[in-house]
């Protein structure tokens, strides 16, 4: 019996050890993590605006965050934007809320300030405080503006849908007019030499430069890439080359990866729907800032 | 064995009737998409041709996006006036949910219901997945240590492989309720390498002294191998995998049943080809693991061509 | 295991571990990563630094408290600190090196499960002092990581025609090598290899003596 106790107890002893070291390995990396994270996506944001070492970035230029709820209340449900507003200088968060015909059916100020707003949690619980009792939220998606002096120059889009394995997760980014500045493959799980090609820049920046009309009908064609379009993708020629081949084709289809034309089909199809339905909400959206007139910051 | 097949048939049962409790309401008997762009409708009793021929009546979009409609192009009724073709102008994403509305039909209120593929068959799918395509040795490449060990003979494949996958079950099934129960709703999420691996001990150990007492002379031909299964990197990943993928009980239950059925299979085949292998003239250099890694090598092709199997 | 550990220097257990024990090669432990992620000679050197670590981390430790471990409890006790360690680690990586993390994939948290740390604590740590603990540890984490680089080094440039991601050949000799189900063949022929030195050095011994 002593001895079950003894080992029961030394037991004990080395599990509190264990979690100690393991607790306090976790509260000194868990902002590290949170920081590096943050930094990491700045930098992808930055790059895809076609900034970076040779292009620093202008102090004018500022990114807003939209992020889309959908609310379920019993009988009906919405669709929450949740939009930087700025109120004499100071920015805050207001939760703008659209029935699904896309007339506003509410709008409430909600406590958060910048930081708070990144985490998921924080943002989740500032929102349920502010709709009250009875209801449900999703989050769906977020969205960011890139202003310059107060004016629209770009949008950048998360995404993330099916590929050939799984999922498919994406940053695009499009100008004012809704044309395609850049894509970043964020996540994927294809097959290596195969489906994950996708991140190379050969196939990811045939993207570039399309207007959404030529976007929204894009097809993926099963033949190889013409050579001196690989050259301009990948950067190896000089930047009027580049820019007088990408005008070339850029209204042409997308060339398919070669033993990867679903991953391809996949990843083309993922953007279309993203961005055919971020056009619509934004349209929406604007109606309503407008008519309303909220001073949103962007 | 006997013991465990009841509830299994059970679970079994209840998930095959699982669609039909999940019908909403009684007038529609079934729905289901048809084709690329479209949805078939089963009404339990007909109703009128002109009304439901009216595309206005319908709204129709997936169940995360209410606010984008999709655009309908055609309905059309059957002979029968029952069975209704909902055609779309574009291709439907079979992998949501979607939701359809419909004014005015059969009693005049509104009609509501989703579309979507059985849940039996994201299930099964599940299950496949993770025997074949993603075969955790083959496609994968864990477990390799004990994999070798055991593939050998025909017998130590079939009793290692049988060991592993209900000890695999219940661990995962334990790691489950552990996870959801005790370390999300407290944030411990770091420390679900040390509860995994610990249930997982546990498991063994119960599990060696069930059969111990219960069966003494089934433990005698399998008891030996509960022990090489701490080792398997299979049984940790597993868990780790329902983690990161934030799966529900039925769907844990799915993976663990794959995974250990993925490595009987991948066992059993390799250990019909190394009995082979024995009766073969190999040279000295490679007799033992070289050749078993160079067979296993010629597997793991293979199941390469499983890739993007899609069933349901 | 039949050396007499008393007497032994740190680099003569350092040599252990990366030639005449060589968990990969000689052992045949440990290889699932081996076969997994040696797709590129980073990747390999990512895992073999993680597993460096929790292997000293873990053997210092054990070899610290081995008077106060009770033998019947010896092996949870080795299962508790290695789980701590990777988890230690896993975080630190995570917070740290994400990007080289997220190739990792599920590979770090897995090292827990590795037959060879647990093996190298039984045989070893829990006997020896800590300081001849913690050259055996970097022995052997040494060896996994040189055999982890090898391949790595072998599929890469094969595969991709790089080597750390810098081209080398300016072609793609054959992309099966970067392919999973080529870590197999790989080691396969590499574990050949060593077998044929090993015949033929002993021939050699065989002949002279």
């Amino acid at each position: 019996m002593k001895d079950i106790l003894n080992i029961v107890f030394r037991l004990t002893v080395s599990c509190l050890m264990a979690a100690m070291v393991m607790g306090a390995a976790f509260i000194l990396t868990d902002k590290a993590k949170k920081h590096n994270e943050h930094a990491r996506e700045e930098r992808t944001m930055y790059s895809l605006l076609g900034y970076g070492e040779g292009k620093p970035v202008p102090s004018t230029l500022a990114l807003h965050q939209i992020y889309r709820y959908v609310i379920t209340e019993p009988g009906r449900q919405l669709i929450g934007y949740l939009v930087p507003t700025t109120h004499a200088g100071k920015t805050g968060y207001t939760l703008v809320s659209l029935d699904l015909e896309g007339k506003m059916a509410d709008r409430k100020a909600v406590a958060l300030d910048v930081e708070q707003s990144r985490e998921k949690e924080d943002r989740d619980k500032a929102i349920l405080a502010v709709i009250g009792p009875g209801k449900e939220i999703r989050f769906a998606d977020h969205t960011i503006v890139v202003t310059d002096n107060g004016k629209r120059v770009a949008y950048l889009l998360g995404g993330k849908f099916p590929g050939f394995k799984t999922f498919i997760n994406v940053m695009l980014a499009l100008d004012q007019q809704f044309t395609t500045l850049g894509l970043e493959v964020l996540e994927n799980e294809e097959d290596p030499g195969l489906g994950a090609e996708i991140e190379k820049d050969y196939f990811k920046n045939q993207f570039k430069g399309r207007a959404v009309d030529v976007l929204k009908g894009l097809q993926v064609v099963k033949e190889p890439l013409p050579d001196q379009y690989r050259q301009a993708l990948e950067g190896r020629l000089a930047g009027a080359d580049v820019s007088r081949i990408m005008e070339q084709f850029k209204d042409k289809n997308i060339y398919a990866l070669t033993g990867a034309t679903i991953s391809s089909r996949m990843l083309t199809d993922g953007l279309k729907g993203m961005v055919g339905k971020f056009v619509y909400r934004l349209d929406i959206l604007d109606h309503v800032l407008n008519e309303q007139k909220i001073a949103v910051s962007f | 064995m006997k013991i465990l097949k009841i509830p299994l048939s059970a679970v079994f049962l209840a998930l095959l009737l699982l669609p039909a409790w999940l019908q909403a309401a009684d007038f529609i008997e079934s729905a289901a998409f048809s084709g690329k762009n479209g949805i078939a409708v089963a009404f339990a009793v007909p109703v009128d041709k002109t009304a439901a021929g009216e595309v206005s009546r319908y709204t129709v979009y997936e169940e995360n996006d209410p606010d984008i409609k999709l655009s309908l192009a055609s309905a059309a009724l059957g002979s029968d006036g029952r069975s209704l073709q909902l055609l779309f102008a574009e291709p439907l994403n079979s992998a949501k949910t979607h939701v359809v509305r419909v004014q005015g039909l059969g009693d005049g209120a509104e009609l509501n219901f989703k579309v979507a593929k059985p849940y039996f068959g994201h299930l099964f799918s599940i299950l496949v997945a993770a025997l074949l395509i993603n075969n955790f040795v083959f496609t994968k490449y864990l477990g390799l240590c004990v994999f070798f060990g055991t593939s050998k003979r025909k017998k130590t494949a079939k009793g290692m492989g049988v060991v592993f996958t209900i000890v695999m079950v219940a661990s995962a099934s334990m790691s489950w309720l552990f996870y959801q129960f005790t370390l999300i709703p407290f944030h411990l999420d770091f420390l679900q390498i040390v509860v995994f691996i610990g249930l997982v001990s546990l498991t063994v150990q119960a599990v060696d002294t069930i059969l111990r007492k219960v069966n003494p002379v089934l433990f005698n031909s399998f008891g030996v191998y509960l022990v090489l299964v701490i080792a398997n990197c299979v049984i940790i990943a597993v868990p780790l995998i329902m983690s990161s993928l934030n799966y529900n009980f039925l769907e844990t239950f799915m993976l663990a049943l794959g995974a250990g059925g993925g490595f009987l299979l991948a066992l059993y085949l390799m250990s019909s080809v190394r009995e082979r292998l024995e009766l073969a003239k190999i040279p000295p250099t490679f007799k033992g693991l070289p050749i078993a890694f160079i067979v296993a090598g010629q597997f793991a092709l293979a199941f390469l061509g499983f890739s993007g199997l899609q069933l349901f | 295991m039949t050396t007499s550990s008393n007497t032994k220097t740190p680099w003569e257990l350092l040599s252990r571990g990366i030639l005449s024990e060589n968990p990969i090669f000689r052992l045949a432990l440990s290889m699932c990563p081996a076969v997994g992620i040696s797709t590129t000679v980073m990747n390999g050197l990512m895992l073999g630094v993680a597993v460096l670590l929790v292997q000293v981390f873990s053997s210092v430790t054990i070899s610290l408290f081995k008077n106060q471990i009770h033998p019947r409890i010896r092996i949870p006790t080795y299962t508790l600190t290695i789980a701590t360690w990777v988890t230690v680690i896993d975080l630190v990586m995570a917070a740290y090196l994400p990007g080289a993390y997220a190739k990792m994939g599920i590979f770090i948290k897995l090292i827990v499960a590795f037959a060879i740390i647990t093996m190298r604590l039984e045989m070893f740590a829990c006997k020896e002092n800590a300081a001849d603990s913690f050259w055996d540890g970097v022995g052997m984490g040494l060896g996994f990581m040189v055999g982890m680089v090898v391949i790595g080094f072998v599929r890469e440039l094969l595969g991709s025609g790089a080597i750390l991601g810098y081209d080398v050949l300016g072609f793609k000799p054959l992309l099966f090598f970067i392919l999973p189900s080529a870590g197999f063949f790989v080691v396969g022929l590499m574990m050949a290899f060593f077998n044929w030195v090993e015949l033929v050095y002993k021939r050699r011994k065989g002949i002279q003596s």
